[in-house]
C-alpha cells in the first residue's frame, strides 16, 4: 500500500478511569486508584482499508473505539481526523464529524431505543443530520433497508420484534443513514449465534466494497478479525504490542504476546490440534501496571531490559513490534 | 467397548403457557470410557438442556422421559437418595459462570471440602491434604492461602480452576462441562481446555463438552455431536465431521467459520435465525434456512441414519451435501 | 401494543371505572345532582337520608348528594393539578440530574434529603400558612414539595438506562444532549414516575381534603369532600350523614387512583 496520510491518526493517546475516591482520600488530597484503559496508543487508520484491532478483555480495544467517535475524550495525546484533531471540534462541526464516522455497537438488544420504531430510528438520524429533505426521508429508509437486506415492513416494527442479528442490521442501516467515511464497529457480532454472524459479516464485507467505508473492526475472535482485516492491530493492557499486514502478523507474529494469541486460539482443523498450552499466567490489573514492558509478566523471552524499560512501538514501517528482542534482532 | 454412559431416546418437554414446548426431541448417544463426546448447537438447541436432563437437574415444570444408563443403572428411574450419590460423585458437572456457580459467602476451602465429605470417607486431616492436592491438579499456585479466599478474590480462569477442583473432589468419571470456557479469554480458555485433556488422561474420565464454538470441538473432542432444534442431526468422529459433513446444517455452521486463505470473500453462511422453542418447523427442522430443501423435507422428519466412516446425519440429501462440499456458497 | 379486555388487570379494571365515574360526575354534576349545592332550605334543616334527600342535608339545609357530586369538580381538578406541576418540573429536573451525574447528582441528594426530613403535610402547611389560604396556593405548596420525589424517581432509572448503548449511540450519531435526555432516556425512564403519579393523584385529594379540613384550602362555601367533613364536625352525633358520605367519596375516589397505579405497574412490568 503507498504511504498516504491517514484518515484516521491516533497518537499517544492515554485515558484512565479513575475509582472514586473516598472522603478521607480526599481530605488527605491522595491520588485515587484508576483503571489505565489506554496508555499510549499510536495508530493509523487509512483511507479504505479494514483496520483489525484485537485484544483479550481489558486491553481496552473497546475504550480505544470510544475514543475514536468521541465517547470517550482523552485524557493526554490526540486523534487527528484528516487534520483536525477532533477534541477541539463543537456545535456543528463535532455533529459533522460524528456524522463521517460512525460507530455501530456490540450489544444488538441494548444499542437500539425500544420505544421507537425502525422508521423513528432512521428518520431522526436523516433529519437531525439534514441528509434529505423531509419527503425524500420515506424513499431513503426503503433503500437504506436494502442495503442492509431487511424487508420493507420491517420499517413499522420496534426493534424487540427482530432476531439478533436483524437488529445488528438496523444498527448498521442507522450509520449509513448519515453516509460515514469511517465505520468503527466494536464487537458488532459477537453476542451472535455462528450461523447469524456470517450473515452480518458478509453484509459488512460488501456495504464496505459497495460503499467504499473505511472499517474498524474491534473484535476478541481472530478468525473473524484475519478473515476481514487488511491490516491487524494486537492490543495488550491499554498498548498496541504490534501492528502490521494481516497476512504478515498471521504469518510471522512478532511480539511474544501475539504468538501467544495466536497459538492459544483454537485451530479449526482438528488434524492441527496442539497440547502444549500456549500462554501460562494470567492478565495484571489495569489499576497496577507492571513496571517495564506490560508483557514481561506472562512473557517466556523476557530478559533485564524488559523489567526496566517499556519498549515503544517502532514509529516506522508496515509490521512492527513493542518488544526489545524483536528490535534488537532487526538492529 | 461398552459404553460408559448410554443416552436412549431421551425428550424434554416444558409447560409452556398450557401447551407443552419441546427442547430435547428424541436424542440417542453414547459416550466411551475416556472420551470427550462434543454437544455442538447454537442458542435455542437444546444442548444445554440435554446436559442438565441428563443430571436431572431440570426444573419441575418439564418432564424428561428415556432412560441414561450409567454403569448399567439407569438414571432416570433412581431415587433421589442414589442420584445424589452419583451427582458430583461419579458423574461431576461444571458451568459456563464460574462466578455464579460459586457461593460467594463461603471461602474456597469449605465449598471443596463439601464435596469431599458428601462423596468421600475422608477424615477431617485426610480432606485438608486432599483440597491442597486438587488445587495443585487444577495449577492454582499458592494453594494453601488461596484456598483461604473467596470466590470474587479470583479472577475469571481460575474461578473456573475453582469449579474444576470441585467437580473432581471426588474421582468422577464423567465430566459434564456446559460451555466452561465461554466466558473467558482465549489465551485463558487455552489453559482451560488443556487442563480437561490432561485431567481426562490422568484420571482417565469421560467428558461431555457442550459448546457453540466449533474452535473448540476441533481442539478438544473426540467425537461430536451437532444439534438443531431439540435434535442430533449429525454425529461422528471430529475430523471425519469436519472433513465431509453430511448434514446441511453442519456444513453450513463450518462454512460460516472465516478459515485461513479465503480472507475477505463471503462466508458460507446460513440463512435466517435458530427457530426459537415455540416455533419450530414442521418436517425437518431446519428446512427453511437450507439450502437443499426439498417436499419432502418440509412434510417429514428424517430420522438419524449410519453413514460411512462412523458417521451418522438426519438429513434426505447427504449425498449433495457431499458433493456441495466445503468450498464456497 | 394491543391488550384484549382479559388480559387487562382486575385492579386497573376496577380502578378505571371508579375514576371514569368521577370524571363523569365531575364534568358533568349539574346533570346529576337533585339540587343546587349552596342553596339553603330552612325547611329542612339537617334531615337525615330520605327519597328526597339521599344522602340528608346540612345544618344549613343542603342537599349533601349534590354537594358531594359537585365536590367532584374541586377533588378531581386538585388530583390534577395538585399533582401536574410537580410530575413535570420533576421529571425535567430528574432527567437532567441523572444524566449530568457528578456535582449535579450531589447536590440533588443534598436537597432530597432536606425534603424528606420534614413530614410532607407538615412541609406543605407551611408553605401555604405563609403564601395564605386557598386553592392555588395550596397548589403552588404541592408543587414546591412534590417534584423532589418524581426528580428522585427519573433521576434513577435515567441513571441506569444511560448506560445501556442506545444512549451512546445517540452520541455517537451526533444528537445534543438535550435530544438524548429528551427523546430517548425519558420515554424509557418514566414509566415508574407514571405509576407514582396515578397513586399521587389519590394523595392528593386526600391532602386537598385535608387542608380544605382545616380551612387551608377550598375555602366555603364551596362544595368539597374536606370542608364538607368540617361543616359536620359538630354534628356527628346528630347529623352523621353530613361527614361521612363526603368521607366515602374521598374514600373511593382514592381507592381508584391507587388499583389503577397497581394495575398500570403490573401491566407495564409485563410488558417488558
Amino acid at each position: 500500500m503507498t504511504e498516504m496520510k491517514p484518515l484516521l491518526s491516533v497518537q499517544d493517546i492515554t485515558k484512565a478511569f479513575p475509582f472514586p475516591r473516598d472522603l478521607l482520600q480526599r481530605l488527605r488530597r491522595q491520588p485515587g486508584q484508576a483503571v489505565h484503559a489506554l496508555n499510549g496508543v499510536t495508530l493509523d487508520i487509512r483511507r479504505g482499508e479494514t483496520l483489525g484491532i484485537v485484544g483479550e478483555s481489558g486491553c481496552g480495544k473497546s475504550t480505544l473505539a470510544r475514543c475514536l467517535v468521541r465517547l470517550h475524550d482523552c485524557d493526554s495525546g490526540r486523534v487527528l481526523f484528516g487534520d483536525t484533531d477532533i477534541a477541539t471540534l463543537s456545535g456543528a462541526a463535532r455533529r459533522a464529524f460524528n456524522a463521517k464516522v460512525q460507530m455501530i455497537f456490540q450489544d444488538p438488544y441494548s444499542s437500539l431505543n425500544p420505544r421507537m420504531r425502525v422508521r423513528q430510528i432512521l428518520t431522526e438520524a436523516l433529519s437531525v443530520h439534514r441528509m434529505r429533505p423531509a419527503a425524500e426521508i420515506p424513499a431513503r429508509i426503503a433503500e437504506l433497508l436494502d442495503l442492509v437486506r431487511l424487508p420493507m415492513d420491517a420499517a413499522d416494527k420496534y426493534p424487540h420484534e427482530f432476531s439478533g442479528g436483524q437488529r445488528q442490521r438496523i444498527g448498521i442501516a442507522r450509520a449509513l443513514a448519515v453516509e460515514p467515511q469511517v465505520l468503527v464497529a466494536d464487537e458488532l457480532v459477537s453476542a451472535l449465534d455462528v450461523s447469524v454472524q456470517a450473515q452480518v459479516v458478509n453484509l459488512l464485507l460488501a456495504l464496505q466494497d459497495q460503499l467504499h467505508l473505511t472499517v474498524v473492526f474491534v473484535a476478541h475472535d481472530l478468525r473473524l478479525v484475519r478473515h476481514i482485516s487488511h491490516r491487524v492491530a494486537v492490543m495488550y493492557l491499554g498498548k498496541v504490542v504490534e501492528v502490521g499486514p494481516t497476512e504478515a502478523l498471521f504469518s510471522a507474529p512478532l511480539h511474544p504476546y501475539t504468538q501467544a494469541l495466536l497459538a492459544a486460539a483454537p485451530e479449526i482443523d482438528p488434524a492441527r490440534r496442539s497440547r502444549r498450552v500456549a500462554a501460562k499466567g494470567e492478565l495484571p490489573s489495569p489499576v497496577n501496571l507492571p513496571q517495564g514492558c506490560l508483557f514481561n509478566t506472562r512473557c517466556p523471552l523476557a530478559f533485564e531490559r524488559c523489567f526496566k524499560e517499556r519498549p515503544a512501538l517502532p514509529a516506522s514501517g508496515d509490521h512492527r513490534a513493542a518488544c526489545h528482542l524483536t528490535q534488537a534482532e532487526k538492529e | 467397548m461398552t459404553p460408559a454412559l448410554q443416552v436412549r431416546h431421551l425428550s424434554t418437554t416444558f409447560g409452556h403457557h398450557g401447551t407443552p414446548v419441546t427442547a430435547v426431541d428424541d436424542i440417542s448417544f453414547d459416550v466411551m470410557p475416556g472420551e470427550v463426546l462434543g454437544l455442538v448447537g447454537e442458542s435455542g438447541s437444546g444442548k444445554s438442556v440435554t446436559l442438565r436432563s441428563i443430571m436431572r437437574l431440570m426444573p419441575h415444570h418439564s418432564a424428561v422421559t428415556g432412560s441414561v444408563l450409567w454403569q448399567g443403572c439407569d438414571l432416570m428411574t433412581m431415587t433421589e437418595a442414589e442420584l445424589r450419590r452419583v451427582r458430583g460423585g461419579e458423574i461431576s458437572m461444571i458451568f459456563q459462570e464460574p462466578g455464579t456457580a460459586l457461593n460467594p459467602v463461603l471461602p474456597v476451602r469449605v465449598q471443596i471440602e463439601e464435596n469431599l465429605r458428601a462423596h468421600t470417607e475422608l477424615s477431617a486431616a485426610g480432606r485438608a491434604a486432599r483440597c491442597l492436592e486438587l488445587m495443585d491438579l487444577v495449577g492454582i499456585p499458592d494453594a494453601k492461602r488461596r484456598l483461604t479466599q473467596y470466590p470474587h478474590q479470583f479472577s475469571g480462569g481460575m474461578r473456573q480452576r475453582v469449579m474444576i477442583a470441585i467437580a473432581l473432589a471426588s474421582n468422577p468419571k464423567l465430566l459434564l462441562a456446559d460451555e466452561p470456557t465461554t466466558a473467558l479469554d482465549v489465551t485463558i480458555q487455552d489453559q482451560i481446555l488443556k487442563l480437561i485433556l490432561d485431567l481426562r488422561d490422568e484420571l482417565a474420565m469421560s467428558v461431555v463438552f457442550v459448546t457453540h464454538d466449533l474452535g473448540v470441538v476441533a481442539a478438544t473432542c473426540d467425537r461430536m455431536a451437532v444439534m438443531y432444534a431439540g435434535r442430533i442431526v449429525e454425529s461422528g468422529p471430529v475430523p471425519a465431521v469436519f472433513a465431509q459433513p453430511n448434514h446441511a446444517y453442519t456444513r453450513g455452521l463450518l462454512g460460516s467459520v472465516p478459515r485461513s486463505g479465503t480472507e475477505r470473500s463471503p462466508l458460507l453462511s446460513i440463512e435466517g435465525t435458530p427457530p426459537g422453542l415455540t416455533s419450530r418447523p414442521a418436517g425437518c427442522a431446519f428446512h427453511p434456512r437450507c439450502a437443499f430443501a426439498t417436499d419432502l423435507c418440509r412434510r417429514e422428519s428424517p430420522a438419524l441414519q449410519d453413514r460411512a466412516a462412523g458417521q451418522a446425519a438426519a438429513c434426505f440429501h447427504s449425498d449433495r451435501v457431499i458433493a456441495a462440499g466445503l468450498a464456497g456458497s | 401494543m394491543t391488550l384484549s379486555l382479559r388480559q387487562i388487570p382486575r385492579p386497573l379494571l376496577l380502578g378505571g371505572l371508579l375514576i371514569g365515574a368521577s370524571l363523569v360526575l365531575a364534568v358533568f354534576p349539574a346533570t346529576f345532582a337533585p339540587y343546587d349545592p349552596v342553596a339553603m332550605d330552612y325547611n329542612a334543616l339537617m334531615h337525615a337520608p330520605s327519597w328526597a334527600h339521599p344522602m340528608g342535608t346540612d345544618n344549613f339545609g343542603r342537599d349533601v348528594l349534590s354537594r358531594v357530586i359537585h365536590a367532584y369538580t374541586i377533588d378531581m381538578q386538585i388530583a390534577f393539578f395538585g399533582t401536574i406541576f410537580s410530575f413535570s418540573f420533576g421529571i425535567v429536573i430528574g432527567a437532567l440530574v441523572g444524566y449530568a451525574g457528578g456535582l449535579a447528582d450531589t447536590i440533588f441528594g443534598r436537597i432530597v434529603d432536606a425534603v424528606i426530613t420534614f413530614p410532607f403535610l407538615v412541609l406543605v402547611i407551611a408553605i401555604v400558612s405563609v403564601l395564605g389560604p386557598g386553592l392555588v396556593n395550596m397548589y403552588v405548596a404541592l408543587a414546591v414539595v412534590g417534584w423532589v420525589f418524581y426528580a428522585r424517581i427519573i433521576a434513577a432509572e435515567v441513571k441506569v438506562q444511560k448506560r445501556l448503548d442506545y444512549a451512546d449511540a445517540g452520541r455517537a450519531m451526533g444528537y445534543t444532549p438535550m435530544r438524548v435526555i429528551f427523546r430517548h432516556l425519558l420515554p424509557n425512564a418514566i414509566t415508574p414516575a407514571i405509576v407514582y403519579l396515578v397513586t399521587d393523584m389519590a394523595l392528593a385529594i386526600l391532602l386537598g381534603s385535608s387542608l380544605g379540613y382545616l380551612g387551608l384550602g377550598a375555602q366555603p362555601p364551596t362544595a368539597e369532600w374536606g370542608v364538607q367533613i368540617a361543616d359536620g364536625k359538630n354534628f356527628m352525633t346528630t347529623g352523621w350523614w353530613i361527614s361521612v358520605f363526603p368521607g366515602v367519596a374521598i374514600v373511593l375516589t382514592g381507592l381508584g387512583f391507587s388499583l389503577i397505579g397497581d394495575g398500570l405497574a403490573e401491566v407495564l412490568r409485563t410488558r417488558k
